[in-house]
């Protein structure tokens, strides 16, 4: 290629782009390497030819005429001139064409200087894109919840056609806006804002969060609101999916039901408080010896009560989660250790396992029984741990109460209160199916063993006690 | 001794809890909703503790206005609430400062230590 300098020839040797110079008459002066090398011919097939008899006539095209007859006549220069054709040799191409006119000292005529870059694959990859994103669109059109596509700035990219009929607003009312400046600022959460912009830089996805707020043409709502970052293969910049769920009638429906529970749950306290109540009328006027035994039976409805409370917070439809209830229960227990017995814990340890919810309440009621007379007799010196453990063994739960304390001497003596205890106990292991499992010898302390079917007994075959 | 005022809309229960609470040597007064315990708590009778249920009547979180009110009225007074609901921390926000909460259904003997614990602080 002729040029003024050996530092310019290498430069044009070396661009990507095709360079390829013609004459006042559009005959091919010379040519860069590029142009060879992308429109598959040489230097001798290629100088001293008229641009459009090149390659079997493959550059006669009617927008290259254009270019050259119609418009470089009378323009020094053009740039970024597309030219699309089905070259013979390379198949079909887009070519991005920028001209200029040469003058030189022992050039008067001027010369043109085409530099060609094959935009094939850009515009490949542009025609996809555009394709996957209008395919994209569909697919979030069609869904039912509103939702979303934000940058990486929170600014909205596009917004499905459910978002924008149930919130009223126009697609374009929403480009390029935050969802906080949308509507009447109800999205303008901080808590959300902070839990959004960890979205896409830790890849923290945004599950159930809720939002409640008047509406405007909608009234009061209640939003669910879950967000997740989207990739596209081979595309570093990310895009976050938020999703819109209107959970108004589920909510109506939860609070309504937590409202009956809780309205249960008021006349039961307070009926077993009128029982207490009588119980303890009752033991005004009993003799002394007699009124220990009002007072268990006191604390005994005061369990049922509180198990009631720790069921609800710990139930799964029809099944009780049994590592959370013993939790629960061990909360309970250790809140109400005072005084003399405030140097016991109660420490749980448990499997994931699950009872249903019709054996919550003797279950608790011997989980309370067993620890009960562990915080009550084990710990003469008032320090001690208790424990609680469930296992699955088999197709058994194996609930374990184990104390380290002073262990129980002379386990046939026991009478009274405590003789009542132990036959509580095994009324509710036979409730519940089980079995108590004799115990070792223990240096100290005492465990309790005790074994109980995972599935519920069918209806009549229980083995409760006669 | 102290003066205690019961605030209970059930009746039986009202009247074991100022048996229990007057077996320990203390004197009672009782209300059976909001209205006859502001009455009680604007007259010139000493009180030294309010026992008040947190659902009073129709007045879902009645006990806790009622007292909110009593302090404004007797700052030193002490309040301990009782309730067989169970008791979100929405609720315990708007419980007053230093106040305690006995769950229904309470044993006579979990009414005499929380009784006796606000009275000693």
């Amino acid at each position: 290629m002729r040029v003024p300098d050996i530092a310019a020839s290498d430069i044009v040797e070396t661009v990507p782009s095709a360079l390829i110079v013609l004459d006042r008459n559009l005959n091919i002066t010379s040519a860069n390497r590029a142009f060879y090398q992308i429109f598959r011919t040489s230097a001798e097939e290629t100088e001293g030819c008229h641009i459009y008899e090149l390659g079997n006539r493959q550059w006669d095209i009617p927008a290259l005429r254009t270019l050259l007859e119609s418009v470089i006549p009378h323009r020094a220069s053009v740039e970024g001139f597309e030219v699309e054709h089905n070259f013979p040799t390379i198949g079909r191409r887009t070519m991005l064409v920028n001209a200029r006119k040469i003058f030189r000292p022992d050039d008067l005529d001027g010369s043109i200087l085409l530099a060609i870059e094959d935009v094939s694959e850009e515009r490949a990859a542009r025609r996809e894109s555009s394709r996957n994103w209008q395919l994209t669109q569909s697919i979030v059109d069609t869904i039912r919840d509103p939702l979303v596509v934000l940058e990486d700035d929170m600014t909205i990219v596009t917004a499905s056609k459910a978002f924008l009929t149930i919130f009223g607003i126009s697609a374009a009312e929403t480009q390029g806006r935050r969802v906080s400046e949308l509507g009447q600022h109800q999205w303008d959460v901080p808590a959300l804002r902070h839990l959004m912009e960890k979205v896409l830089p830790e890849n923290k996805p945004i599950e159930s969060f809720e939002i409640e707020d008047d509406f405007p043409g909608l009234g009061r709502r209640v939003f669910n609101l879950n967000a997740r970052k989207i990739s596209q293969p081979g595309n570093h910049a990310h895009r976050m999916l938020l999703v819109f769920e209107d959970i108004t009638d589920r909510k109506q429906r939860e609070r309504d039901a937590q409202m009956l529970t809780n309205e249960i749950s008021h006349r039961i306290k307070n009926n077993l408080q009128i029982i207490v109540g009588l119980i303890a009328y009752e033991a005004k006027w009993t003799a002394a010896p007699c009124v220990q035994g009002y007072q268990a039976m006191q604390t005994r409805i005061g369990a049922i009560a509180q198990l009631y409370d720790l069921i609800s917070q710990s139930t799964h439809g029809q099944t009780v989660a049994v590592d959370a209830y013993l939790q629960e229960i061990a909360k309970a227990m250790s809140a109400s250790l005072i005084g003399d017995s405030s140097g016991i814990t109660i420490d749980v340890k448990a499997e994931p396992l699950e009872i249903d919810s019709d054996r919550a309440v003797p279950f608790g009621l011997l989980v309370n029984e067993l620890a009960t007379n562990a915080i009550k007799h084990a710990f003469p010196h008032g320090t001690g741990q208790v424990l609680l453990s469930a296992q699955k063994v088999g197709d058994q739960i194996e609930l374990v109460v184990a104390d380290d304390g002073v262990g129980m001497k002379d386990k046939g003596s026991a009478k009274g209160p405590e003789k009542r205890g132990s036959e509580y106990v095994a009324v509710f292991v036979r409730q519940l199916g089980g079995i108590i499992v004799p115990a070792r010898s223990e240096d100290t302390g005492t465990i309790v063993r005790i074994r109980l079917p995972l599935a519920v007994p069918p209806s009549g075959t229980a083995r409760v006690a006669a | 001794m102290a003066v205690i005022l019961i605030v209970e809309d059930e009746v039986f229960t009202r009247e074991v809890a100022e048996m229990m609470i007057q077996s320990w040597g203390h004197q009672t007064l009782s209300a059976g909703d909001v209205d006859e315990a502001l009455s009680c708590l604007r007259s010139d009778q000493r009180i030294d503790l309010l026992f008040t249920d947190l659902y009073l009547k129709s007045l879902v979180l009645g006990g806790c206005d009622l007292a909110r009110q009593a302090i404004e009225m007797r700052p030193a007074l002490r309040v301990l609430y009782t309730t067989g609901n169970s008791v979100t921390d929405k609720m315990r926000a708007l419980f007053a400062a230093g106040t305690q909460l006995l769950r229904k259904p309470y044993t006579p003997h979990e009414l005499q230590d929380s009784v006796g614990a606000l009275l000693a602080a």
